[in-house]
């Protein structure tokens, strides 16, 4: 598990854990949920191609941590293999398009984020 | 919404409906998807939002267009199966199409049946 993700009030908070804030340069991550647009729980992103890495640590097979381009989208993935891995789809307004995650109980918190952005 | 076009919206949530048919909600991974609609996956997540709105979408669709098919009916049941406990917005949206098509419990339990070849007016053996 590499990040803690809550929902207070009218925000999503991701957290990465210990050294994975140093990795991606990023302490937290805060979104308002009107920016998200939905979550999905989709462990096999952990393969998907991600493009130009500005800045991260990539270790092919086993940890993505950072900000990547691709097809002119800036996304954010902190994942690694064999973890419950979600994706966080954002409005264009935000700061990433989306945010690919490693997190405990990836389905519980699907759930979580489409219920709050739902309500 | 941000939504890419360069493809046909109406094919790419048949081809979806087609998916989540065959293999149900939990059942049907992005990467499915991904094979049945022919976008990637940044495309479809940039163009549903997630799974949830791929799978809601595909149902507004069936329930608009085709009401009456089995199809929908069995998209219908995956719906109430897998996302209606926990979704205020698909429960609504299927209580909407049960009350306007005069579904009854009868009628989905029927249905059930017959998917899972039980259907007893066809055959009165001893399951």
């Amino acid at each position: 598990m590499r990040n803690d993700v809550t929902l207070t009030g009218d925000r999503l908070v991701v957290e990465p854990r210990g050294l994975d804030k140093l990795w991606g340069l990023r302490r937290q991550i805060e979104v308002p949920l009107a920016q998200v647009r939905g979550a999905t729980y989709d462990p096999e992103a952990f393969y998907a191609g991600k493009g130009l890495r500005a800045p991260g640590l990539a270790l092919p097979n086993a940890k993505w941590v950072g900000t990547f381009f691709r097809d002119g989208q800036r996304t954010y993935w902190n994942v690694c293999r064999g973890g419950q891995t979600v994706v966080i789809e954002l409005d264009p307004s935000a700061p990433f398009a989306r945010l690919y995650l490693s997190v405990e109980d990836g389905r519980a918190l699907v759930d979580r984020i489409n219920a709050a952005v739902i309500g | 919404m941000g939504r890419q076009r360069g493809y046909d919206e109406g094919e790419v949530l048949d081809r979806a409906a087609a998916t989540f048919l065959r293999a149900g909600y939990e059942g049907t991974s992005i990467e499915e998807l991904v094979g049945a609609t022919g976008l990637h996956r940044g495309s479809l997540y940039q163009a549903f939002g997630s799974k949830r709105g791929l799978f809601v979408s595909c149902l507004r669709r069936q329930v608009s267009e085709h009401p009456g098919s089995e199809d929908t009916t069995d998209l219908v049941l995956v719906a109430l199966l897998e996302l209606a406990p926990r979704d205020e917005e698909v429960r609504g949206l299927l209580g909407e199409h049960l009350d306007r098509r005069g579904v009854t419990a009868t009628d989905l339990g029927r249905r059930l049946l017959t998917r899972a070849l039980m259907d007893e007016t066809k055959d009165d053996g001893d399951a």
